[in-house]
């Protein structure tokens, strides 16, 4: 019958691929070819219902697949199973052709083909054939040192590589691409680690490509827990890559800090979707680890302790029976709070960080009120005043250590910029390089993704206009490759981030021509440097002579000032021509709380941001001027200062008109000094910073409100918008 | 059977490290006349130019794997009877699998030593 016609095909194209077979051992190639027609087979015998022949194809297949991964020691066995099995299939086939099925018996055979393959479980088959193939001798004949060397360079940067590609990742976490791109260095790592006998370097790759490898399969989705964890294993990697690097040279640096045991352990979890909690060894297990104890005291000692009434503690009870002595309980007890102390960090979702720094924000000014609570004022009581005096003290430490929970270093955000960098500079042909510094610096976890946008268009900037094509710095006597610095550190109350690049530089009269062609000032205004150059980041100013795809459409600069005014920073600008220049953006630490001073006029109170006051001052009377053109001013140290009457800008009755009767507040606001004129100074205070609401949200002058310690409000002044307020 | 120790070799990975580990030790087996290319696309650049008597390739490499250049050379005719030897990580079940089912002619599993290494090439070039 032509019906079975297609299945015969088949398995006499096995046979005879198998009579050309040499020898009594099946070469892989033939074993490639046997194991495409068997798939055929399988599925031909399927949709044809010849279920015998599918059972042996299927079984044949398993015998194969488990012979060419040298899963069965028996060859030559396997080799005689297989012959069998092709004869059986041709006999099954020809009795369908003929008969239209087939009467024998296939159940020994199968047994034959189980006896050889056995029972194994897929884990155990792969674990086998690992073990097996990795030779025991090690491969130290081709250790040498120059390929360690080119192992360092080249691991370094596919790790780079793979952070980059991470962060493409957390963009698109459906990106198979993206996995891959993370995967294949991993890889590529271990591959070589295995080679060079870095035990430590190929494990910790090997279980990093796994992780990727169950994301690539969809076992695992992509989480920014799963970022952050890989990010740390890539860090982790590069650590024990440099450490290598370090030995090599001769100087090895400090020993490691990282807990790779840990790492893997939070691998393991999110593998498994557990959260990582923080485990910790019960006493009597670290009693029986250290072998104070056996299993069995410790089983009897838990059972006495339980009886006693009230219970005891399992360590009490062991003393008390005589079976430890204090000494070793104590031991393990510190042993017991290092475990917890090696392991005490936890995920917070920031939701909850965020309304715990609120609820103490409320704390805080709750308290001041209890303090300033006239009855608590005039109270004798001495332990009343040491408890509102001590509640205090606590409540601001609270506040200290509450807000330092929202700190995290600026590193990831400079790592980014990097990055950034570094594919400008490609996409640019310039060479930049990247130098930066103080990657510790905390920042505030709120302002880090606000940062980034004014930084990223600084860089963008400093890349397309501030650094100059390879052949412009030959011929300024500069080094070809560009540099770009990244800066951070703490100033005062605020966190100062400094861009700077080592191009042209800005240069003014370029600046002041642009601008008076754009009718944004009047060519007859006499300005500083520091004027001009503050002109780039007025809307619709733009000195690219081309428009490109990384800046240049004008709308760059003025978008940073917005980003950073509104996360109440500054920018000041230093620049030389051909030298380069400094954009340093400075931001007060945390967005919650500013440190101010308390000032009165009239029967109003405000608060200063501490951080904008330079001095306080009674103005002699013939410190004050009133010159035409410059307007009232006081001389302060010989700079005369514009004076600035508050009691006017807010239109209210004042206590005192003239200045040698009143104080004023020396105030800094970008780069200009001003002296405004308050009634009396009331004090220094922390205040919780409340928005006005939507309506007063952008009243000029005023950043906000604050709840005072006696319940009223007082608002914090904002003295860049005063400065303007009192230039109308 | 004497084995040609002169035969050419194409080596593909995109780690170059790894290229110079599987060179050295293709070295101490007495084979000296390599050729390195970084991807598939590479590597058929170099079999479209040059003729090459044996390929050693890495699995898992960008633009072009070896499975798909293993393919490639497999379904084009001037090259498709290339030994082709394929360098695997592990020995997962599956990839095994497959490469034998697209016809690779042996593999090897790192970290393997010269001697694994010189006799899968022996034995890939007697059964020729």
């Amino acid at each position: 019958m032509e019906k079975y016609g297609s299945l015969m095909n088949l398995i006499d194209g096995m046979a005879s691929d198998f009579l050309f077979i040499d020898g009594r051992e099946i070469d892989v190639p033939t074993a490639g070819k046997l194991l495409n027609n068997l798939d055929e087979l399988i599925k031909e015998a399927n949709s044809q219902k010849v279920f015998q022949l599918k059972n042996v194809a299927g079984g044949l297949n398993s015998l194969l697949e488990k012979t060419i991964l040298d899963d069965i020691d028996d060859k030559e066995a396997s080799f005689n199973v297989l012959e069998k099995g092709i004869a059986l299939m041709q006999e099954i086939g020809e009795s369908f052709k003929n008969t239209n099925g087939y009467e024998g018996d296939i159940e020994s055979f199968m047994e034959s083909i189980v006896a050889l393959t056995g029972d194994q479980l897929l884990e155990e088959v792969v674990e086998a054939y690992q073990e097996e193939s990795q030779p025991a001798e090690t491969i130290e004949e081709i250790q040498d040192d120059s390929l360690l060397r080119d192992f360092i360079v080249e691991g370094l940067e596919y790790i780079d590589e793979i952070e980059v590609n991470l962060l493409n990742l957390e963009q698109e976490p459906e990106n198979l691409d993206c996995v891959n791109a993370i995967f294949r260095p991993f890889h590529s790592i271990k591959g070589v680690a295995g080679f060079l006998n870095l035990e430590t370097v190929c494990d910790f790759a090997h279980i990093l490509e796994n992780l990727l490898d169950r994301i690539r399969n969809k076992e695992l989705s992509v989480t920014s827990r799963l970022i952050d964890i890989i990010l740390d294993g890539a860090d982790a990697l590069k650590a024990l890559i440099i450490e290598l690097k370090e030995n090599m040279e001769g100087n090895p640096g400090e020993p490691l800090e990282i807990d790779l045991p840990a790492l893997k352990k939070r691998i393991e979890n999110v593998e498994q979707d557990v959260s990582d909690a923080v485990e910790v060894k019960r006493l009597g297990e670290i009693l029986v680890e250290d072998g104070a104890i056996t299993e069995e005291n410790l089983e009897q000692g838990l059972e006495v302790a339980q009886e006693l009434t009230p219970p005891k503690k399992i360590g009490e009870s062991l003393i008390s029976e005589g079976k430890v002595t204090p000494k070793q309980v104590s031991q393990a007890l510190r042993k017991q709070t290092k475990q917890v102390a090696d392991t005490a960090v936890i995920r917070v979702n920031i939701k909850k960080l965020d309304d715990l720094i609120d609820m103490v924000g409320e704390l805080v000014i709750t308290q001041a009120m209890i303090r300033q609570n006239s009855f608590i004022l005039s109270n004798s009581d001495i332990r009343l005043s040491r408890d509102v005096s001590r509640l205090s003290s606590i409540t601001s430490e609270l506040q200290r250590t509450s807000t330092s929970l929202r700190m995290v270093p600026i590193k990831q955000t400079f790592q980014r910029t990097s990055r950034l960098i570094r594919d400008l500079s490609r996409d640019t042909g310039k060479q930049v390089g990247v130098v930066t510094e103080g990657e510790d610096t905390e920042i505030d976890r709120n302002m880090v993704e606000e940062i980034y946008n004014p930084l990223v268009h600084m860089v963008r900037n400093a890349v397309d206009h501030g650094i100059d094509s390879s052949e412009e710095r030959i011929k300024a006597g500069k080094p070809e490759k560009g540099l770009i610095q990244l800066k951070a550190f703490h100033r005062g109350g605020n966190v100062v981030i400094e861009i700077s690049d080592d191009g042209k530089g800005l240069d003014r009269d370029v600046i002041l021509k642009k601008a008076v062609e754009k009718k944004l000032i009047d060519s007859s205004q006499d300005l500083s440097d520091q004027d001009i150059y503050k002109l780039i980041f007025l809307p619709g100013f733009s000195t690219a002579a081309k428009v490109t795809d990384i800046s240049g459409r004008g709308v760059g600069m003025d978008v940073v000032k917005q980003a950073v005014v509104k996360l109440r920073g500054k920018i000041e600008i230093d620049s030389t021509i051909n030298k380069g220049s400094t954009f340093s953006l400075g931001f007060p630490l945390t967005m919650a709380i500013i440190d101010g001073m308390i000032v009165r006029v009239g029967t109003e109170r405000y608060i200063i941001p501490t951080t904008a006051i330079r001095q306080l001052l009674r103005p002699v009377k013939k410190s004050y001027n009133n010159i035409i053109g410059k307007g009232e001013t006081i001389n302060v140290m010989g700079n005369l200062l514009q004076l600035v009457r508050l009691y006017k800008i807010f239109d209210i009755e004042p206590e005192h008109k003239n200045p040698w009767d009143a104080i004023v507040v020396v105030v800094e606001c970008e780069n200009s000094s001003k002296t405004l004129m308050v009634d009396e100074i009331l004090g220094e205070e922390e205040v919780v910073i409340k928005s006005l609401g939507e309506s007063l949200k952008n009243s000029k002058g005023v950043s906000g409100g604050a709840i005072m310690g006696d319940g009223n409000v007082g608002l914090i002044l904002d003295p860049e918008g005063l400065f303007e307020l009192s230039e109308v | 059977m004497n084995i040609d120790k002169n035969i050419k070799i194409l080596l593909v990975d995109d780690f170059a490290t790894m290229r110079k580990v599987i060179k050295n030790l293709l070295k101490q087996s007495g084979y000296n006349n390599i050729v390195e290319a970084e991807d598939g696309v590479e590597a058929l650049k170099v079999l479209k130019s040059e003729k090459v008597d044996f390929i050693v390739s890495d699995w898992n490499m960008p633009n072009m794997t070896g499975i798909e250049l293993l393919k490639a050379v497999r379904a084009d005719s001037d090259l498709s009877g290339l030994p082709f030897l394929m360098v695997t990580a592990e020995g997962l079940k599956e990839n095994v699998v497959v490469a034998v089912k697209a016809g690779v002619s042996n593999y090897i599993v790192k970290p393997f030593t010269a001697e694994v290494l010189n006799e899968k090439i022996k034995k890939i070039i007697e059964k020729l």
